[in-house]
């Protein structure tokens, strides 16, 4: 073979088209006529939507006036702030007491704290951390948020909570400064860490013992004021009905997809049946037949209210859409991993706790959090059944004298409110998934 | 260890005590007969290679005896427990025994520290010290200490198996199963996990391995099975077998590996 070249070749520099704005610019909207035309009608429609929306919406807009009345008085062309403006508290938190608000915002902070370790990679134990939130966190807030008198089950899971959340803050302080869990740091500082595990282990049973002891009696030296149901609306109400089926969807999908896999036949079609029934009726469906049906065929005087109705309907609902995502996920998960935990001996439980969950659930994220928004959305459906959701809210804004007839702004602030709520979580979880998949794709 | 034996090049230490026992065993998958009227007795100590044609049933066979697999006739006694529909006799069972698969199965989101220490923590309720430490023991055996705190996807594929052995050494089981060990590895990779075979065998672990690797079979084998079309057509020694086989299907199995 002849030689073809003689010399090496020197390397240049890339094209125009790779480095400078002006040949991005050149190589992606001005490359043909065609293009060029295109790049320009799509400028000029975007420049006319921006800019109506920023006059109709800012510049013309009104944001302080008494009713809307004056908003047209002040400009006919522009956006009626004011009346979003009035109706912010109610917005956020319906009809709920004015003097009680801070328990609401108390509950929401509790939460943003129990759940922030869980986002310091310092701090140890997180799956204890969102364990004690979904079985603890509901209680406490419930009570927070209702209020009245304490019965003894309320008393006993809000003392539980008590201690559950001060150990998961301890123990986040103790992961950030010293890297290690709160039950180790306890054992060395007391100076029992060559005792034998058990002896350890009775020793920090022990001492949640007597956190709990004196959680029993602080928490019953106080009460707040009974605020009921009917009360709670708006954002705050949206954010519990989604909150409790978010929290309760994943782990109800988990054992209906595991009922659907089962070997006993009973159990398989049991779930499989309840599955197919609930995917295959409209939400919308399921919260008339909550509300309006099930009330009768219980016994007379038996009434639940309607949140209760509501949050079981939507919970179930919501349960069953996710088994399928999670079967999808168990499915996904190569036979041999069953075969491998069986080996060194772990039966079902271990296997699935240990092996196929942990897996599964990684490919699953991109669902579940598609599923956790489509649930979040879903639930302005209540608003139809008469509950005062932030939906039902941003409407009745229509209804309130001085405000008659406002629709457009109060439906577009809601429209904002969910985008930014939805947009983040969506975010949120391509962030997961690409640090998750990080971590194993080795 | 009465009758302990020189042969070839590994000393074997058979014992009289039976570990596993199978007589008369059927299995079907719907309507297809894949073990028939299988018998065979494995002694503590024994170590027996199985060899025959893809679909013969070897790995069937020896999932079986692992309980992976239901079988529908006959019996199977492991350690003096028979094998059926009891639970706990089968989860018994499989910390007595331990598995290697061909393709590993090694758990891909767990270090190989905590694939390790997984069963010993979990199933055998051993401390976490006490269990790391017999999963270093086990890794030095295998040669990869080193490696402990990487992930199952970071090594090789030969490495990989030799986790998968160490994993099941860690769980101190009382016979080894091995199906086709080094059939998905590339060639320059297989010596080094026969090697660790080697060692084990030396150890004097009841062993029943699925292979084709002939010179492995010579080194360590007690007896070789050949099995074709769900039957075990023949068991020899190694020596008798390989270099008299009786069995006219036997011969025209091993003129094709040969
Ligand atoms: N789960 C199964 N369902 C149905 N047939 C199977 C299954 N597993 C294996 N077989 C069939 O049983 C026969 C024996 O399989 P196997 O024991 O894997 O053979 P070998 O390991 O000797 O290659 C093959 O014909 C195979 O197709
Ligand atoms: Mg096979």
């Amino acid at each position: 073979m002849a030689i073809i070249k003689a010399t090496k070749t020197p390397a240049r520099p890339e094209p125009l088209s790779e480095t400078s704005v002006l040949g991005w610019l050149r190589k992606n909207l001005f490359s043909s006529a065609f293009n060029t035309v295109l790049t320009v009608f799509t400028i000029y429609v975007i420049y006319l939507t921006v800019s109506g929306v920023y006059v109709w919406g800012y510049a013309d807009a009104t944001f302080v006036a008494e009713t809307r009345r004056e908003c047209y008085g002040n400009s006919l062309t522009g956006a009626c702030w004011a009346g979003v403006i009035d109706w912010l508290d109610n917005i956020f938190y319906g009809r709920y007491p004015r003097d009680e608000l801070w328990r609401i915002n108390f509950g929401g902070l509790l939460l943003a704290f129990w759940m922030a370790p869980l986002w310091i990679a310092r701090a140890k134990g997180k799956v204890l951390v969102g364990a004690s939130v979904v079985v603890f966190y509901p209680f406490l807030a419930g009570y927070l948020f209702s209020g009245g008198d304490k019965g003894l089950f309320m008393q006993v899971m809000v003392s539980g909570a008590i201690v559950a959340f001060v150990i998961n803050m301890a123990n986040a302080i103790v992961g950030i400064l010293k890297q290690e869990s709160i039950a180790q740091f306890i054992i060395k500082r007391l100076g029992q860490a060559n005792k034998a595990d058990k002896k350890q282990r009775n020793l920090l049973i022990g001492l949640v013992a007597v956190g709990f002891g004196a959680a029993y009696l602080w928490q019953s030296s106080w009460t707040v004021e009974f605020v009921t149901w009917t009360k709670w609306g708006g954002l705050f109400l949206t954010l519990v009905i989604s909150g409790i089926g978010i929290a309760s969807a994943l782990p109800g999908g988990i054992i209906l997809a595991l009922g659907r896999r089962s070997k006993l036949p009973v159990l398989r079609v049991l779930s499989t049946g309840f599955i197919e029934i609930f995917r295959s009726v409209p939400l919308i469906t399921v919260l008339f037949m909550a509300t309006t049906m099930f009330p009768l065929f219980m016994r007379e005087g038996f009434v639940l209210n309607n949140l209760v109705l509501v949050i079981i309907a939507v919970v179930l609902f919501n349960a069953c859409y996710m088994a399928e995502t999670v079967r999808a996920g168990l499915q996904a998960i190569p036979k041999g991993q069953a075969e491998g935990a069986h080996t060194i001996g772990l039966g079902y439980w271990g296997t699935m706790g240990l092996i196929i969950m942990p897996q599964a659930l990684k490919h699953m994220i991109p669902n579940i959090v598609g599923s956790f928004i489509g649930l979040l959305k879903d639930t302005t459906l209540v608003s139809i059944i008469g509950l005062f959701d932030i939906l039902g809210m941003l409407r009745s804004i229509s209804k309130d004298v001085p405000w008659l007839g406002l629709h457009k702004e109060p439906l577009i602030f809601g429209a904002i409110l969910f985008f930014i709520i939805c947009f983040a979580m969506s975010k949120y979880s391509r962030h997961l998934e690409v640090k998750l998949s990080a971590g194993s794709n080795h | 260890m009465s009758n302990a034996q020189e042969k070839g090049q590994l000393a074997s230490a058979i014992s009289s005590e039976v570990m596993i026992e199978v007589s008369k065993m059927n299995k079907w998958y719907g309507s297809f007969h894949v073990l028939k009227d299988i018998d065979l007795t494995v002694h503590k100590g024994e170590r027996i290679v199985v060899c025959g044609p893809s679909g013969s049933g070897k790995s069937t066979l020896i999932r079986c005896i692992n309980a992976l697999e239901e079988h529908q006739e006959g019996d199977i006694i492991v350690d003096g427990i028979k094998l059926g529909k009891n639970l706990k006799n089968l989860d018994h069972i499989r910390t007595e025994v331990g598995m290697v698969f061909q393709n590993f199965n090694l758990f891909p989101h767990l270090t190989i520290l905590e694939n390790l220490t997984l069963g010993p923590i979990w199933v055998r309720k051993m401390g976490k010290a006490e269990a790391i430490e017999t999963a270093m023991m086990y890794l030095e055996r295998v040669k990869i200490p080193e490696q402990a705190d990487k992930y199952p996807g970071q090594m090789s594929g030969g490495q990989q198996q030799r986790v998968a052995i160490a994993r099941s050494l860690c769980m101190s089981p009382k016979i080894m199963l091995f199906d086709e060990p080094t059939s998905a590895l590339d060639p320059e990779m297989i010596k080094e996990v026969l090697d660790t075979m080697v060692d084990l065998a030396e150890t004097g672990m009841t062993m029943i391995v699925v292979t084709h690797e002939m010179g492995f079979a010579k080194t360590i084998a007690d007896e070789v099975i050949f099995m074709d079309e769900g039957d075990i057509v023949e068991r020899n020694k190694p020596e008798a077998f390989f270099g008299n086989p009786e069995h006219e299907r036997t011969q025209k199995f091993l003129s094709q590996i040969l």
